[in-house]
């Protein structure tokens, strides 16, 4: 069969709007995600018995069941208890639901390779608690958090194709309906996929140089 | 006048007794290396003097605080007894001279144009007054442990303990870190080292403890120690480490 | 009409989730192995065989599993037609593609952990690359592959969800059928998610057995990321 991309051009500002809408729900499932993230993290190594059981069953739950599942639930299950819910936000909710567990696991894991002796350097020092964590273990963990929060970014941006399935019209959404209109299956997913590419390419770069810009000095360093 | 008192001191990890009974007092301005095998209990018996680790039973005194007090504010003592490890431990996001400054600035409250002079001095003093800018990352071993002992300094400590810092350290850089020691030493500083460095301690300590299985077995001058040991086990380590 | 959900409807969802173990072991199994040659060859000193294996790697890695699996479900039949696959090969084969993918980026990162101290070695003994390989970067690697690899299979049956939009009565698929017959959507996918949960937990339980027996602890942070969200 011959591959004509010509077809698609009418749709590219459709498919544009589709990757708008996809990073538009990343960024804010990142931000809100990785926010919310840090209570989850803060809540299960805490004092508190009771709300650190919490936070380490809802971490294992979301990370234990397929997000689609959980869309499902929020998109689905809401209604019926009386709450309903655009697609976009059902999406938004959904995949900062299952974020904040991830990045929580990302924080705990930072936080716990930074070198115990940091801190026993910091204590020899005559330093409290507080500023230990403030002065010494913050930024040599936010070093180590910030490749694995960059990917999970990443992930995120590819997850978020999963709102099509509700109808949300991201850019897997647009492919589709592009697809059912043109007939040129191929091609349109040939340009969706090279668009998600593109973008993931994209972030991993800047990801991999704001790294190396914000953390000058870690270079060479045994962090 | 005696500054460190330490009385039959014992540390159990679990089920592990570490230090059965450590009697130790430790006078102004003395040098006292520890040695002994691997595992007798020395660094546990360094890291109790300064509260990283608690104490099971018995006492330490450190210039009239008493570490086994929960009243004590451990971290006036920590600001008196300055620690230097084997490993470093510089903090990786700070550039030296800010490794210096970090206690004075958030612990001692002090003004920062008088912690910067002040860290300045004794970074020319352990001799890297050209690496205040550099970040840990980018020096040598010895360089980063010269920038530890001047970190611990920046505090005023009355007492200073190393455990084995120069045991992470390859043989030709040994030196540069005994050399800023022996200063230290000569300056009037009260030390307590833990060293596997013989010929330092030989040269530069007033007394030498040896240590075995969470004892000290024997204590005397370094002549005593390593000239004439008296008890078999000294003995025994001495034959193999010399 | 609706009628409320019992214990009748655990039967579809259990056919189901017998589907998804099933699919995930096919394409587990797929993907392990093309996985294996993918990571080995990116690792290799053929210049060839590297760009190959990363162009594929980094493709897979960029582009959603969604996407992958419309591609292989829609654009297969297409690009060949009179190749009738069914659901459940299509399934696998979109599982596949992106298992080996995966994969391969944990094969890569265990041999390169391996090899940093011991190739060289292997090297001073004048082994050519296939003998260092079999004798001696692997029997190690193969160690510290296994907790990734358990990120991996879990992470491979959440994915699997996915292929629900293909129509396949996978689990999660088997979920809307239930939520169809009953209305009641709150009980069907909690019942859903618990046997997700039940599956993935089992399969990380033993690979904390498996890090107890072992000692091997894996750092997180110096992973491959897990598949999926
Ligand atoms: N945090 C800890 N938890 C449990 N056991 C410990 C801990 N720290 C030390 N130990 C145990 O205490 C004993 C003494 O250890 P210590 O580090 O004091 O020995 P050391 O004389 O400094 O030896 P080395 O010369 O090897 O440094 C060892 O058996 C060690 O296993
Ligand atoms: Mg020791």
């Amino acid at each position: 069969m011959a591959l004509y991309f010509g077809d698609l051009l009418p749709f590219s500002s459709l498919l544009l709007e589709g990757l708008w809408t996809a990073l538009y729900i990343t960024l804010v499932a990142m931000v809100a995600g990785s926010a919310l993230g840090v209570f989850l993290y803060l809540g299960k190594v805490g004092p508190g018995k009771a709300v650190s059981i919490f936070c380490t069953c809802y971490i294992e739950a979301i990370r234990n069941t397929p997000l689609l599942v959980q869309l499902y639930l929020i998109y689905f299950a809401l209604p019926a208890l009386g709450i309903n819910l655009e697609p976009i936000w059902a999406a938004v909710i959904g995949l900062t639901l299952n974020n904040a567990a991830y990045t929580a696991e990302i924080y705990r894991a930072g936080f716990e390779s930074v070198p115990h002796g940091l801190r026993e350097a910091g204590k020899a020092l005559g330093m409290k608690n507080a500023q230990i964590v403030r002065y010494i273990v913050l930024l040599p963990a936010t070093r180590n958090v910030f490749p694995a929060l960059t990917n999970q970014l990443i992930l995120l941006f590819l997850a978020s194709s999963i709102g099509s399935i509700i109808s949300l019209p991201e850019l897997t959404n647009a492919i589709m309906s592009v697809s059912n209109t043109t007939y040129r299956t191929i091609e349109v997913l040939a340009v969706g996929g090279l668009l998600y590419l593109g973008v993931s390419a994209l972030l991993s770069l800047a990801s991999k140089r704001a790294e190396t810009t914000l953390f000058r000095w870690a270079v060479g360093a045994r962090v | 006048m005696t500054v460190i008192f330490v009385e039959n001191l014992n540390k159990k990890f679990g089920p592990n007794h570490v230090l059965k009974g450590v009697d130790c007092h430790i006078r102004e301005r003395e040098v006292v290396c520890v040695i002994g095998p691997s595992g007798s209990g020395k660094s546990t018996f360094l890291r109790c003097m300064n509260g990283l680790e608690s104490i099971t039973s018995g006492s330490i005194v450190i210039n009239k605080h008493r570490l086994d007090d929960s009243k004590t504010n451990i971290n006036l003592v920590r600001q008196e007894a300055g620690m230097v490890f084997q490993h470093f431990n510089l903090f990786p996001h700070l550039k030296v001279i800010d490794n210096v400054m970090l206690a004075p600035l958030k612990v001692a409250k002090a003004n920062k144009d008088e912690a910067r002079a002040k860290a300045e001095m004794l970074l020319a003093k352990v001799g890297l007054a050209e690496k205040m800018e550099a970040f840990p990352g980018s020096l040598s071993g010895g360089q980063m442990q010269r920038v530890a002992i001047a970190r611990a300094l920046a505090m005023d400590p009355k007492i200073m303990l190393f455990d084995e810092p120069t045991s992470a350290l390859d043989p030709e850089i040994v030196g540069e870190v005994l050399t800023v020691m022996k200063d230290l030493a000569n300056e009037g500083m009260t030390m307590v080292v833990v060293t596997h460095e013989m010929g330092f301690a030989r040269e530069v300590a007033d007394r030498v403890l040896f240590m075995d299985q969470g004892l000290i077995v024997e204590e005397g001058s370094p002549d005593e120690i390593f000239s004439s040991p008296r008890n078999a086990r000294t003995q025994g380590f001495l034959s193999k480490v010399l | 009409m609706f009628r409320a959900f019992d214990w009748q409807d655990l039967i579809p969802l259990a056919k189901g989730a017998w589907l998804t173990i099933q699919l995930c072991a096919m394409s587990g199994i797929l993907g392990v192995i093309f996985g294996l040659i993918l990571g080995i060859a990116r690792t290799s000193p053929s210049r060839i065989a590297r760009w190959i294996s990363t162009i594929y790697i980094s493709c897979v890695r960029g582009i959603p599993i969604l996407v992958i699996i419309f591609f292989i479900f829609f654009g297969i039949p297409l690009l060949f037609p009179g190749l009738e696959l069914d659901k459940f090969t299509s399934a696998v084969i979109a599982l596949t593609c992106f298992a080996a993918a995966y994969v391969a980026e944990i094969v890569r990162g265990s041999i390169e952990a391996v090899s940093r101290g011991q190739s060289e070695a292997a090297d001073a003994l004048g082994l050519n690359y296939w003998a260092k390989l079999r004798y001696v970067v692997m029997p190690q690697a193969r160690k510290i592959m296994v907790p990734p690899g358990v990120g991996f299979i879990i992470g491979l049956v959440k994915d699997s969800s996915l292929v629900t939009v293909t129509g396949l009565v996978e689990l999660t698929h088997a979920g809307n059928i239930v939520t169809n017959l009953t209305g009641d959507p709150i009980m069907t996918f909690l019942t859903v998610a618990a046997m997700y949960f039940v599956i993935c937990y089992s399969i990380s339980l033993l690979g904390r057995l498996y890090e107890k027996r072992t000692g091997i602890q894996v750092d997180p942070l110096k992973l491959p990321e897990p598949a999926s969200v």
